[in-house]
């Protein structure tokens, strides 16, 4: 039980870091990294939570396939906001 | 750089603090007890579907209509988004990959996601996935071989972009068939147990949640290399398409 | 205690998480930046949604039947997790990758006619046109 908590406690304040980290960067290369590293901390809180169903689908949406979207949008635009 | 941190640090120190004053100052009860609709659908799955997993029971049986809207949108965004880039088929000429050790480690990495993603699919009434994570995990399979293999290799063994939307319209039929062949007896569209057997030769199916299964992970695959298809042609292409 | 600190912890960082993401929306420039903030704060509601079918039991399991039988309805009826908000979750997150995917398409054709993924540029492009004020 103790595990639980402190799993769920470490994993949503590393996402809040995470978070605020991407979206503050001018670089959107690694605003993009910063908002897989998020996504990976929520999947930690969903698994620690019971939903393993949920964990299949929101990592591979979200790890996979929105970086590689976000990896091809700025390929093909501006690399570095402002 | 010092102020960005200075203020993440903030949000973190608020974000410790506030719940530690909040706990000590009211007196709250947390859940211990499922809620009584969930405790109803945990305790009925096995009766009324035939599969042992809750989660895909309500998503394609409970709810069936549901997902079957769903997908609908989702076919109708990819066909929105492929209707805006407007090429025809093209005859790329770039051949230019990766190295080989990017090569031989790539083929060994997709061929592991191409089964784990059928095992994913097919298993989705007995353990937790479906059609919809299996889809999603040879989607990135192809999103990884694209740029190692340069998207020639798939164009020249044939996986070409029309194809794949042409497996998506097979598989989309597929899924409107199975929801609406039990209206020929009268019985309403998306019923499961009352005209889809639960066991074929002694193997647990679940009806008709096994091809719904099925046909979901053929349309999400195709659909989404597609996707990825049409967004590695290189720009030079369109400008001299709006050029001309 | 710890549970209580622990439940107020996570809706704090849900409620911080989705105002940080609609400050990016609406004050960051580039509409790349502005689809990033739109993933994270449809991420942060998904996660408060599954949030609420979480209760506090000593191993909280996958509502999965190992096989049928009357003892595992007993189990699981203390220790599974809710599974109606992860069916609507399943659903929502399959909405939100064609809403998305949709946008990017949009980003890129609007850069190959505008040049620029400045939002505010492309307000003032507007403006020289006549259509926006």
């Amino acid at each position: 039980m103790i595990l639980t908590l402190v799993l769920l406690i470490a994993a949503s304040l590393l996402s809040l870091a995470f978070v605020y980290l991407a979206i503050t960067e001018r670089d959107l290369l690694k605003a993009a990294a910063f908002s897989a590293g998020q996504s990976v901390m929520y999947a930690i809180m969903l698994q620690t939570m019971g939903a393993a169903d949920i964990v299949m689908t929101y990592v591979a949406v979200s790890v996979g396939l929105y970086s590689a979207l976000l990896v091809f949008i700025i390929s093909k635009t501006e690399r570095c906001e402002g | 750089m010092s102020k960005r941190l200075l203020a993440l640090i903030l949000l973190i120190a608020l974000a410790t603090i506030a719940p530690l004053v909040f706990t000590i100052i009211v007196k709250m009860d947390v859940p211990r007890a499922l809620k009584s609709l969930g405790l109803y659908y945990v305790k009925n799955t096995i009766n009324d579907t035939a599969s042992p997993e809750t989660v895909t029971a309500i998503v394609w049986d409970y709810r069936g209509l549901d997902t079957i809207y769903e997908t609908l949108v989702l076919y109708l965004a990819i066909v929105g988004g492929l209707a805006v880039f407007r090429v025809k088929e093209v005859a790329l000429k770039t051949k230019i990959g990766l190295t080989s050790f990017a090569r031989s480690s790539t083929r060994i990495i997709s061929l592991l996601i191409a089964t784990i993603s059928l095992a994913i699919a097919l298993h989705g009434h007995l353990t937790p996935g479906g059609g919809f994570p299996g889809g999603s995990a040879l989607a990135v399979a192809s999103m990884i071989v694209i740029p190692v293999y340069s998207a020639n290799a798939l164009i020249a063994r044939g996986i070409t972009s029309t194809r794949l939307v042409a497996i998506r319209g097979f598989a989309l039929t597929g899924i409107g068939l199975v929801a609406f062949l039990p209206t020929i007896r009268g019985l309403e569209i998306v019923t499961n147990q009352a005209f889809y057997p639960a066991t074929v030769l002694g193997q647990l199916i679940s009806g008709s949640i096994s091809l719904y299964n099925l046909f979901e992970f053929l349309a999400v695959m195709s659909g989404f290399t597609a996707v990825a298809l049409y967004l590695s042609i290189p720009e030079e292409v369109f400008k001299v398409a709006e050029g001309a | 205690m710890l549970e209580q600190y622990t439940y107020a912890l996570i809706i704090s960082v849900l409620t911080i998480n989705a105002v940080v993401a609609i400050y990016g929306i609406v004050y960051r420039r580039s509409l790349t930046k502005k689809l990033i903030a739109l993933t994270i704060l449809g991420d942060t509601v998904f996660v408060a949604i599954i949030f609420s079918g979480f209760y506090f039991t000593h191993p909280i399991v996958p509502p999965v039947y190992p096989e049928p039988s009357d003892v595992h309805v007993d189990v699981l009826a203390k220790h599974a997790s809710d599974p109606l908000p992860q069916a609507l979750v399943l659903t929502g997150i399959v909405i939100g990758l064609a809403v998305n995917a949709l946008i990017a398409f949009g980003i890129i054709q609007l850069y190959r006619l505008k040049g620029t993924t400045d939002a505010k540029k492309l307000v003032e492009t507007l403006v020289e046109a006549g259509v926006a004020e």
